[in-house]
């Protein structure tokens, strides 16, 4: 595994400043009201889990912050990196630095993955590489992360395994060196050695260049791998508890249940 | 102005046996008998040639002087044409007539032909009485295709012998200058048993040009041969286009065709695929783009009348501005071809509010053992897609090209010839840029 190359500290690079702060946050998914309240800041360097149930939330979350048409914030604001973000493109987002890794990664026919990258990387950059230029570092990115070269020849996602998928979202995060990353469920339905895989590429391509994590997930499993900075139990739209990585322990144990009690009553969560 | 009569038949055919001029007079004749073609039949449903004048054009006179070389072919058709890759055959046609013809020496001493039809009904009269007209499409039945078959100017004869491989292309370029001109391209192409061949019937013309282009297309596998037959019209935008393209494949053989529309102001094309013999396969691929005020209309037939026979059809265009498209295909399965296996898919994008396409697709299964598949689709990029790339960086409109790019490279892959299959690139990136 190659390290020393890859990833150069962008001058404003500092761990402990503050990335992301959402604030009251409020947002409808098509009208319905799905976040009711959620509140926490993320400084560089740290990593924060959000686990939750199925239809907590987390998807709408991860959604709202990178900007996906649909969702729209009702209340409360989400300033990031000091600018409220409010009405700004998802591309613009990304320019600035935002990267949400899929749940369900999109299949682009026809585009391969080398070329999707390529795009991808002279569109959030001030610098233009050249093919060579890209080639070498898309190299280097493949090595870190232990990727097949087959598979950048291959059409976006087009009948990638889920395993293949998700580790194509964090080659692309790789690639793109965002400064926050949104992972949604990025260890699901991984077998051990896959999600071993995608959870070391996720730590070395976030502790190269102090990036800010918010690492989305339904198990306690990644956490074995990646060990959060804060993890916040999300259920029904809120923030029901937050704290340090003993939390994802406690909820092993006691699962959401338990947690579903803290919240206003007569809320059982959706239905399946 | 030359006009569309007995005499311009005759002027045209002066260097033509007798029997080619007979013929030319009796298709002149039920074309003169047809109706002119009404939106109320169902051919014609989806284009109305109203406004459309036959007066207004005339059929080609003066033939153009034959040249021996490159050399001797003006510069502007050279440069329209573009990059010619290597070729076994090459021939260039302006206005209908050919100007320069070539064919590579080891497959003429094999008993290879590709030549113009005058020269066909000259030099190789019984090959060419033997199959011309034979499965055409039958030229009572369609107003373009008389018109076609009487005024039929230079136009394609190929003949394959029983096991020749033709291994690079042969290539027609058909390049159509002056207003006003009618040119009718009749192409035959005979592949004998186990014999294989590729051929490029490639149509263009400048952009202020209006005229008439008309291929007749005729198409001969025999027993497991291999023919490749690739259309692409690439004409201005005020051209008229009608492609009327039939192939007969017999038992074991394969017939792979293209229809790639991209010019004209009115295209259409009609492709049909008889597989009359068990074993017989047939692909047919489709790529339009339209833009402005362009009109295609794309019909097929997959005409499955023997057990054991596969066909796979794939259309796919976009369409930007004002244009219209539409696709109607059928797959017809008689009560003896058991064991036929038929896929149709048309796919449709549209990238604009006031571009519209249609896609009908008709089965008629006869037989209760087959396999029969067909699916069609007219729709904006996928929002999905679009927010997965712009979650990337790439603004709406990067994130819109590049879907396009990927939803034509998918067909593209499969087109066999590479210098077509970059032409059909440049020809979707000149489409975006557009
Ligand atoms: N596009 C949508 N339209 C309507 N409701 C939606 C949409 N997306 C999500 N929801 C609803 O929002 C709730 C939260 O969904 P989601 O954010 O996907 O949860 P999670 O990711 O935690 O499983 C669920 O009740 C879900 O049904
Ligand atoms: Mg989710």
């Amino acid at each position: 595994m190659a390290q020393t190359q890859t990833i150069e500290q962008k001058p404003e690079a500092k761990a402990g400043e503050e990335l992301l702060r959402i604030e009251e946050l409020h947002a409808t998914v098509e009208g319905r009201e799905i976040l009711k309240g959620i509140s926490l800041v993320i400084k560089r360097g740290e990593t924060h889990a959000v686990m939750g149930p199925n239809g907590s939330g987390k998807s709408t979350l991860a959604y709202i912050l990178t900007g996906r048409p649909g969702y729209e914030i009702t209340k409360g604001r989400i300033l990031y990196k000091g600018e409220d973000i409010a009405g700004t493109t998802p591309d613009a987002r990304a320019r600035s630095g935002m990267f949400l890794a899929f749940q369900y990664p999109q299949e682009i026919p026809g585009v391969s993955v080398v070329n999707f990258l390529r795009t991808a990387r002279n569109a959030v950059s001030d610098t233009e590489m050249s093919a060579l230029e890209f080639h070498r570092f898309l190299k280097q990115k493949m090595a870190l992360l232990d990727m097949p070269e087959e598979l950048v020849k291959r059409y976006v996602n087009a009948g990638f395994s889920g395993g293949e998928k998700k580790r194509n979202e964090i080659l692309q995060m790789a690639v793109l060196e965002p400064d926050l990353a949104v992972l949604d469920e990025t260890d699901s339905g991984l077998d051990i050695d896959a999600l071993r895989a995608v959870a070391e590429g996720v730590k070395v391509v976030a502790a190269g260049n102090e990036v800010g994590v918010l690492l989305i997930t339904h198990y306690q499993r990644i956490l074995n791998y990646i060990t959060p900075d804060v993890v916040h139990v999300l259920v029904n739209g809120k923030i029901v508890k937050s704290g340090g990585p003993e939390l994802a322990a406690e909820l092993e144990k006691t699962g959401y249940d338990a947690f579903r009690e803290e919240a206003p009553a007569g809320d059982k969560g959706p239905l399946p | 102005m030359m006009r569309f009569d007995d005499a311009a038949v005759r002027a045209l055919a002066r260097a033509e046996p007798g029997w080619f001029l007979d013929d030319r007079l009796a298709a002149f004749a039920r074309f003169t008998a047809l109706e002119w073609p009404d939106p109320s039949s169902e051919e014609w449903r989806y284009t109305d040639l109203k406004g459309f004048d036959l007066n207004n054009f005339a059929p080609p006179t003066e033939p153009l002087p034959l040249a021996d070389n490159l050399d001797g072919v003006p510069e502007h058709v050279l440069a329209a044409m573009g990059d010619v890759w290597e070729r076994d055959g090459l021939a260039i046609q302006i206005d209908g007539t050919v100007v320069h013809r070539r064919l590579a020496d080891p497959l003429a001493n094999k008993g290879v032909i590709f030549c113009d039809l005058a020269t066909a009904a000259r030099e190789h009269e019984d090959l060419l009485k033997d199959v011309i007209g034979t499965v055409g499409v039958p030229a009572s039945e369609e107003k373009f295709a008389t018109l076609a078959s009487a005024f039929a100017a230079g136009g394609t004869f190929v003949y394959v012998p029983r096991g020749v491989d033709v291994t690079l292309p042969l290539h027609a370029f058909r390049w159509l200058e002056t207003p006003g001109v009618l040119a009718a391209a009749r192409t035959i192409i005979v592949a004998e048993e186990s014999s294989s061949v590729t051929y490029i019937d490639h149509y263009a013309s400048p952009d202020a040009t209006t005229a008439i282009s008309i291929g007749l297309v005729e198409i001969h596998a025999r027993q497991a041969a291999n023919i490749s037959y690739l259309s692409v019209q690439d004409h201005g935008p005020d051209m008229y286009h009608f492609n009327i393209q039939r192939g007969e494949v017999r038992r074991d053989a394969t017939l792979r065709s293209l229809a790639a529309t991209l010019g004209g102001k009115v295209s259409r094309s009609v492709v049909e695929s008889m597989l009359v013999e068990q074993g017989a396969s047939a692909e047919m691929l489709g790529v339009y783009f339209a833009d402005g005020d362009q009109h295609f209309d794309h019909r097929s037939l997959q005409e499955h009348s023997a057990p054991n026979t596969t066909s796979e059809l794939l259309y796919k265009g976009a369409l930007k501005g004002e244009s219209r498209a539409v696709y109607s295909g059928l797959i017809h399965i008689a009560k003896d071809a058991q064991k036929a296996d038929a896929v149709q898919t048309n796919r449709n994008l549209i990238l604009s509010d006031h571009a519209k396409a249609d896609s009908i697709p008709y089965l008629e299964i006869e037989a209760n053992d087959v396999r029969c598949a067909h699916g069609a689709s007219v729709g904006p990029v996928d929002d999905n897609q679009l927010f997965y790339l712009q979650s990337r960086g790439l603004d709406a409109d990067e994130a819109e090209d590049l879907i396009v790019r990927g939803y034509f490279q998918e067909i593209l892959d499969r087109v066999r010839v590479p210098e077509v299959r970059a032409a059909l690139e440049r020809a979707v990136e000149a489409e975006l840029k557009a």
